[in-house]
């Protein structure tokens, strides 16, 4: 059966990283953690890995995450379809332990494309980091 | 490798394979066969309700009918489930909204593949099925009998509680919520056996997986033309997705929601205030499962004004046998539906901002051949159920 397929940022940030495996790289993917995406901002760059590590339609899933950058103050983990614009009927929360986070309660309730959304605060500003991701 | 680089390998293969079927009379494109095999296999493998200890039950199953078809859990002695959800009707009653004790204000749901259900009602007031099946009995439009009136009828008399006792293994206790409950739990566990059969469409889709161009070849054309509506310029699928032709959420489809009497219904909107507000959740005292890991959706769901006056998105599966249409039975037939989607006032519906839906202006031709798929997902043998055979329990 035809399953999903990940277009967009998040997939060239997946295969950025494979290409430059074993350089140098600024934030760089923590132990044990495979697939999942990386996106790079102004001020912070963001590596998440979902489980189930494809996105499901229509089920629960949940997120973790590592921010690479200045220090945060809250980040807000919310999914959003541009072609229908609407979001989640879910409200995730997030656990922040430093740099890496938590996130629960995810779901993206259709096929289609939808984009991860990362909005960052703190003392060096705001951010919103973007992954894109189609569901099939 | 990393998986996603894998997982981009295995989708370009199966792009492959399913570009190289050979042409049919109605042929499908690969993303298009993508998509329609999404809505399978069928039957899909249940899993017993982790809230409803007696999810699967054999003896709660059996308890669970008798209770359905017992006009006693009515305050007036003179209505059961089975009132507004016939077995010979599709487990509806065919009316626009319902009539129990009184007048109701929604059409009946239909029962049929509720273990796919995510919430449960046309405004998801409630996260199980065992709560819903609670809310006609302390409702009194519906039956109205009361907690405290339906615990009380269990103790009192002997086959019944003889049954539960069967079903729960002690008899039933004092606490009178409890035993109100578990009758809820025991409905739940015979309503979850009413999973529709095998359709055309599912010989189709099969057919299809397998590249078997005779079987494909028996789906009759118009319904391969409306199934391709369906996952196409219809953008139906986006909503009614998955194996049960629903996902689980809440939309406007466009359908006029007046209450009667100048009310309008909240649809979704109330629906969540009513489940914060209700004792009977899965993140309530009666949810069986102590790690409560069903509890996510209902932790998290989130409350909008954009859910005003959005309701569930049905499963089609056997919608044919379950006239008249939407939450209110506004619709009388399948083809008023079609035309329903294909004259939208799109003005209207995109005041919410959500863009899914549009007027379809379908030729038609068109509107035939998306009726003739919906009637293509009707089970050939609809299952016969009435009351329990006697004879087949040791309580008398
Ligand atoms: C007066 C008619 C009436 C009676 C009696 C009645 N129902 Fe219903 N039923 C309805 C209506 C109307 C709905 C839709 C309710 C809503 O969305 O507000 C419904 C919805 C349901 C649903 C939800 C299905 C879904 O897909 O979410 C279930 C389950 C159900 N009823 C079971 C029962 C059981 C069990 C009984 C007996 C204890 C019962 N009903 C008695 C009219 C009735
Ligand atoms: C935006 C989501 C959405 C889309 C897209 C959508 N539907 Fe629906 N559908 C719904 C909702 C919600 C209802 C119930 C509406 C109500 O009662 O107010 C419904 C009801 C129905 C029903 C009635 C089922 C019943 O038991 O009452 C049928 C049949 C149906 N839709 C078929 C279709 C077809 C065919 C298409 C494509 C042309 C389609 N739908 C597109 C959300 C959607
Ligand atoms: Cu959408």
């Amino acid at each position: 059966m035809a399953g999903r397929r990940q277009r967009g940022p998040a997939f060239a940030a997946a295969l950025a990283f494979v290409l430059a495996a074993g350089a140098a790289n600024a934030c760089e993917r923590p132990q044990g953690w495979t697939g999942g995406g990386k996106i790079v901002g102004k001020t912070w760059t963001v590596r998440w890995q979902s489980a189930p590590a494809a996105i499901p339609v229509g089920a629960h899933f949940s997120l973790r995450f590592r921010l690479c950058g200045p220090p945060v103050a809250r980040v807000k983990v919310r999914g959003w379809m541009p072609d229908h614009r609407h979001g989640m009927n879910y409200r995730a929360a997030v656990t922040l332990a430093g740099p890496t986070g938590a996130v629960r309660g995810l779901l993206f309730h259709m096929p289609g494309r939808w984009q991860l959304v990362f909005d960052i605060a703190g003392a060096a500003g705001r951010e919103k980091l973007v992954a894109e991701t189609v569901l099939e | 490798m990393t998986d996603i680089v894998r997982l981009i390998l295995v989708a370009f293969c199966m792009q492959w394979a399913v570009a190289a079927l050979p042409a049919g009379a109605v042929d499908f494109t690969a993303a298009e066969t993508r998509k329609i095999l999404r809505h399978g296999p069928w039957p899909q493998t249940a899993t017993p309700d982790p809230s409803n200890r007696v999810s699967g039950n054999p003896a709660a199953i059996a308890f669970g009918r008798v209770l359905f078809f017992d006009t006693r859990l009515s305050a007036s002695g003179s209505v059961s489930c089975a009132t507004c959800h016939r077995p010979d009707a599709g487990w509806t009653d065919g009316r626009a909204r319902s009539r129990g004790q009184r007048a109701v204000d929604r059409n009946a749901l239909s029962l049929f593949n509720l273990r796919f259900n995510r919430w449960f009602g046309w405004d998801g007031a409630q996260d199980t099925l065992w709560a819903q099946n609670l809310r006609p009995l302390l409702d009194r439009r519906e039956m109205g009998i009361g907690a405290a009136g339906a615990a009380r009828l269990v103790r009192g008399d002997r086959t019944l509680s003889c049954r539960y006792r069967l079903a729960f293994g002690v008899a039933p206790g004092p606490d009178v919520e409890r035993v109100f409950v578990d009758l809820g739990k025991a409905l739940a566990a015979f309503l979850e056996t009413l999973v529709t059969g095998r359709t055309p469409f599912d010989d189709f889709r099969d057919a299809l997986a397998r590249n078997d161009a005779a079987g494909r070849a028996r789906y009759p054309d118009a319904a391969k033309r409306g199934l391709r509506l369906f996952v196409g310029r219809g953008n139906c699928a986006f909503c009614h997705f998955g194996p049960a032709f629903a996902n689980g959420e809440f939309a406007d489809a466009g359908v006029p929601h007046f209450a009667g009497s100048g009310r309008a219904d909240p649809g979704r909107f109330g629906g969540i205030r009513k489940l914060r507000k209700s004792s009977y959740t899965l993140l309530g005292r009666f949810n069986d499962d102590p790690a409560r890991t069903t509890a996510v959706k209902t932790r998290h769901v989130r409350l909008a004004h954009s859910n005003f006056g959005e309701f569930r998105v049905p499963g089609l599966r056997n919608a044919a046998l379950t006239a008249p249409y939407m939450h209110a039975g506004s619709l009388k037939t399948l083809a008023d539906v079609v035309r329903h989607y294909s004259t939208l006032d799109e003005e209207r519906l995109h005041a919410g901002g959500e863009r899914i839906l549009r007027r379809l202006d379908l030729s038609a031709r068109e509107q035939a051949d998306l009726v003739a798929f919906l009637e293509s997902l009707t089970e050939a043998e609809p299952r016969r159920e009435s009351a329990a055979k006697p004879g087949t329990s040791p309580c008398r």
